[in-house]
Parts: structure tokens; sequence; C-alpha cells
């Protein structure tokens, strides 16, 4: 009790200094909280960009198929897939693709692409191509039809109603394939190797094109009931599918970079933690020394007086808990403040791309509860860490010297 | 009657380069009783203050023993030497010597909440001693709205509520003008009359000399007089 008050009145004894103090290591709490809702955006921004859009969570091929996209390493017991995702509860959807990597020639120029065989309905429940049509119409499963990306559109120089003729090679003939299309829509997902490679038709007919039988696809793109379950390596999709012949992949499996994006801005918040708090830290040791210096014949006296070196340095200990518990109250406020402000109107960032996947100019922050407990008791336990030193001097402070210094 | 402070032979040395050894305190023996109102004087730099230091365990000798109620303070660890001047010690010291964010009552209770003693014990104690110096009206205020003399006066009522063996007072007048440093030795001496106080000095204030009951002059860390006088 003893010690608690006189930490108190110290810290008001210098009022500006506890407060820059306080500011010092309130604001590298709100900082390390904003920069954590703001990598937790930047991540939502670059996972739905993956699982939502051309991916899906998971998916499944033969193996060997992804490394090239040979047509002939197709899935040709799709019958069995289809009733093991149908009996599995959580597979929410999934949509069954056949892909040719082929020529795409306009009446204006040519371009090499990947082609995409989808069933419209299906592909709906798995990714958001629907709504990535900014021209034209969606696939209605009429022949000819086919969707084409904006750059790849601009390439070629085509627009709606115009035709476009892919050149391919069919499965195990590798005998070449010509079919006209007429573009019935034109999409953009940000993704520059999708919107500038990638065309999409009905399943049926590209596998009319390519030369497979309805019992036969590429690929499988899965949508779990959980987007956590895609993650989990004993989910049962990957238990019940996988064999030597079939390899099924959750997203981070299927996109490599990303993952290692992911990885890394786990750690980026961890850095710049670091950082901010060793800045913070050293603010705390200065300070506290400034006090200690400021006081130190009052230490003298007090240590005179019978005051044992534990309970001098426990002093300078409850100085620096108070500051740290002040501060963070204080920086969760602020935090909270501008995360709830942020995640609604974003924080400007301007346009760039991660991954090759575009990132909005603006990214909406999120906050999340670990945010407010953990960071905070990091916050509070690093204080204390940097105060060990200055208490540890003050605890050593032989009284006659700072009486002497003093006098 | 048996010696409260007992010094033997007591040294200390202080290296200030390779060279030279300044010897504060340079073979000193005295023996202190009980009720004693003692003032050790002598010029600047003659080591009253270090002999002062030693004796209350601020300092630690070179050589030699202070033995203070029987307790060699030379063998004592700093936290047994804090805990044995918390008990048997109490300073005045020549300024400032107030904790400044405690008030003239929680300065006085500060020895007795280190020693445990209980808040009635406390109270009692604290009031009292503020009626004994004369600031019984200054129970609440803090030391900077304090002069220097009520503020000396608090820092004496602080050393005796702790009821330690001995008072230790380090030049106590030296800040204060004539008239505020008589008055404050008027309660000091009142206290050692009445209660039977036992009160060191190191001064080299005449108001003290006068009415020290024993003298003992240092010159170079050496006793150079030794007398006891009546008043």
């Amino acid at each position: 009790m003893l010690t608690l008050k006189l930490a108190i009145r110290n810290l008001l004894r210098n009022t500006r200094r506890t407060v820059l103090t306080a500011m010092l290591i309130g604001f590298s709490l709100t900082a390390l909280i904003l920069v954590d809702a703001l990598m937790l955006g930047m991540l939502d921004i670059l996972v739905n960009s993956i699982t939502k859009n051309l991916v899906g969570e998971a998916q499944i091929h033969r193996v060997g198929f992804r490394d090239n996209f040979d047509v002939d390493l197709y899935l040709s017991e799709t019958n069995k897939i289809r009733e093991t995702l149908d009996q599995d509860p959580t597979i929410a959807a999934y949509s069954e693709r056949v892909l040719a990597g082929g020529m795409l020639s306009s009446s204006y120029n040519v371009a090499t692409g990947l082609m995409y065989g989808i069933n419209a309905a299906s592909e709906r429940q798995v990714t958001q191509l629907p709504d990535a049509i900014i021209e034209g119409q969606y696939l209605t499963g009429k022949s000819g039809e086919i969707l084409i990306g904006d750059e790849l559109a601009e390439l070629l120089e085509v627009g709606l109603g115009d035709r476009l003729v892919i050149t391919l090679s069919e499965a195990d003939t590798s005998e070449l394939a010509q079919t006209l299309f007429r573009v019935a829509g034109i999409f953009k997902f940000g993704i520059k190797g999708v919107d500038k490679g990638v065309v999409f038709t009905n399943l049926d007919q590209a596998r009319g094109v390519i030369g497979l039988t309805n019992e036969q696809s590429h690929e499988f793109a899965l949508r779990f009931t959980d987007r956590a379950l895609a993650t989990l390596p004993d989910t049962a999709v990957y238990q019940n599918l996988n064999t030597s012949e079939v390899e099924t992949l959750n997203w981070l499996q299927l996109n490599k970079p990303i993952a290692s994006i992911i990885e890394l801005s786990r750690f980026a918040s961890l850095i710049i933690g670091s950082i901010l708090f060793i800045l913070a830290g050293l603010g705390v040791i200065n300070s506290m020394f400034m006090s200690i210096y400021e006081r130190i014949y009052e230490f003298g006296v007090i240590k005179a007086l019978g005051t044992r070196p534990a309970r001098v340095a426990g002093l300078i200990m409850t100085e620096a808990l108070l500051i740290a518990v002040i501060s963070c109250i204080a920086g969760l406020i602020l935090a909270y403040i501008l995360g709830a402000y942020t995640s609604v109107h974003g924080v400007p960032m301007g346009e760039y791309q991660v991954s090759g996947i575009a990132i909005d100019s603006r990214i909406l922050t999120r906050l999340e509860p670990y945010q407010f407990i953990q960071f905070p008791i990091y916050v509070i336990f690093l204080t204390l860490v940097a105060a060990i030193y200055p208490a540890r001097f003050a605890a050593r402070i032989v009284p006659t010297e700072a009486l002497q210094r003093s006098l | 009657m048996t010696a409260l402070i007992q010094t033997d032979n007591l040294c200390r040395y202080f290296q200030q380069s390779d060279e030279i050894i300044v010897k504060a305190v340079d073979g000193i023996s005295i023996s202190i009783e009980p009720g004693e109102f003692t003032a050790i004087i002598g010029p600047s730099g003659s080591g009253k203050t270090t002999l002062l230091h030693m004796i209350g365990g601020l300092d630690k000798p070179t050589s030699g023993d202070v033995m203070l109620n029987g307790h060699n303070i030379a063998d004592m660890t700093a936290g047994e030497l804090s805990d044995f001047r918390r008990d048997h010690i109490g300073f005045v010291f020549q300024a400032y010597n107030l904790i400044p964010v405690l008030s003239a009552e929680e300065n006085i209770e500060y020895v007795m909440l280190l020693q445990g003693v209980d808040a009635a014990t406390r109270k009692k104690r604290v009031a009292e001693t503020l009626q004994e110096v004369g600031l019984s009206d200054y129970a609440d205020r803090r030391p900077n709205k304090l002069s220097g003399g009520q503020q000396q006066r608090v820092a004496v009522a602080r050393a005796m509520a702790s009821h330690p063996d001995i008072i230790l007072a380090d030049e106590p007048t030296a800040n204060l003008d004539s008239k505020t440093g008589i008055a404050l030795l008027d309660v000091m001496k009142e206290l050692n009359e009445t209660l039977g106080m036992t009160f060191v000095f190191s001064t080299h204030d005449e108001k003290i000399m006068k009415r020290a009951t024993r003298l003992i002059q240092v010159v170079d860390g050496r006793i150079e007089l030794d007398e006891k006088k009546s008043l």
C-alpha cells in the first residue's frame, strides 16, 4: 500500500514526463493493433481473391496435372469422386472442370491461354465468376459461349459477340482441334494471370473439343462449409480422396507464393511489434532513469531510513506497471476507435499487387479480441522488463553517495 | 554504564587515484552512552560526517568495528543494514530530507510503516511527535508547504517516532537561520532531557556545541579532543 501510494504520487509529480512516457507506450500499442488489423485486412483480400475467385478452397486433380496442365492427365473415375463429395458433410459445393492450354485467335490478334470448361450452375456455388462479369452475361449453357478476361479481350481486340477461335490438342491423341466461340461476357478478377490468360466455356462443349467423355475431367474445385476446414490436414475429403493417382490440395498448397506471404505477414506483426517495443522500452528506460536521477537524494534518504533495496526496486517496478496499465487503457481505446473507423472506411493504400493479385486501394482493417487481450499483456510485460534495469540501479544506490551527490 | 555505540580503531579510506588514498577516518575509537547529547565537531573535510555515516550503518568501514547495542554493523549485509537502520537509528540530515510526495504526518509514519507498526499505534505516535515538535496544525502539509525549520522539525519527529536507540543528525541547523536553528535545537534538547533520547550530531554550529554534553573534535580523521561537560 505504501509502495503503491508513493508510486502514484511520484507519477503525478511530473505529469508531463508521465504523460509523454504513457503516450510513447500507448501509441506503440495502438500502432501494433492497427498494423495487425491492417495485416488481417490485407490477408482477407488475398485469401478471398484466391478462394472466392477461381481456385476455390481446395482442388482435386490427377497427380502431375498441375505441373504443366497436360490434357492427358485427366481424372477418369469422376463418378466415385462426385459420390464421395456428395456424401461429405463438410463439402458445401463443388465444381467440375476441364482445362486445356491452347491458342486463341481473333480477327486481329493471337494469344496463348488456358481454356476452362465449367458447369455454369455449379461454378456459381464455388467461385464468384458471375460477379466478376463486367460486360455481357454469364454462361447460360448454350453452345459456343465463351467468357474472356478484360486484358485478354483488349489484347485480342475483341468485344461482346465477336468471334474467337481456340486451337488445342485433343487428349490422348494429341490431334489438333479447332472450335469457334463467340464472346458472351468479359470478366475481371483483378488477378493478372487470370484476366490476361484464361477463358471460360461450357463444360460439355469443352469436353467435346478436348475429346473427353462425360466421365472424364481435369479438376474439381471445392468449397467447404467452413473455410478453416480447407487447411486442416485431417479433414475427411483429404483422407478419402488422396491416392497415388489423385491429389486433393487446399488453397494454400495450390498457391505457394500466397502461403509464403501469409506466413510472412504473421512475422510482420511480430517484427513491427518488436521494433516498436524496443523503441518504447528504451523510452521507458530513459524516462525511469531521468526520474531516478531527479530523485536520487530521496532514494538516498529512504534507503538511509531503512528501506530495503528490494522495496526500492519494487517502487520503480510499480511506477512502471502503473504507467503501462494507464498507457494500455489509453492505447486500447484509441486503437478501438481508429480500428472501428478503418474497418468500415478502410485505409487508403493506393493500388498495388501482391503475387499477381490486385489489392484494392482501401484495405478494411479487421479487429480481433486477441489484439485487445494479448497485445496489452505483451506491452505490460515488456514495460516491466524495460524497468528492471532502472529498478536495479535504484535498488543499488548507496545512501552516502546519493546524499553527497545532491548536497 | 554499558556503551550504546562503540567504535574500535575505525578507519575509512577512499582511493582517489592509484597513488592517493584519502584517510577520511583514521583509527577512531569512541564510546557513547545512552542519553548523551554528543557533538562531533571539526572543520569541513575532517571526517565527522563519514564517522557519523559509519556509526549509522550508511557506510562500511575499511577496517575496525562499529558496535551498536551489541551488534557489529561491519558484519551486516546490505539488507540487514537496512533493517538495522530502520529499527535502531533515526536520521536527521542537513536539508530536504523529507519525502516530497508525502505529507508531514505521512513522512513521520514512513519508518513505522516499514517497521510494520499497527495503524492505531502509528496514528498515536504521529500525533504525539507532531505535538512534541509543535507542528500538530501542519500534519497534512507537504514539505513544499513548510518552512525549512518546520521541515527539520518534521524530520526530528520522524526520527523519534520510530523509537530508535539513537538519533544521528548531520549538520541539522546548517540550512536554517539562527532563530529557527535555536528553536529546533531546543526541541531536540528537550527530547534528550525528558525522554532520555541519545543524540549524536555532526556539526560546526556553535549553538549545538553549547548545548552538547560531550564534544568530540575530529581533525584529519583522528580525534583531537574528547571532552564531556556539564551544562
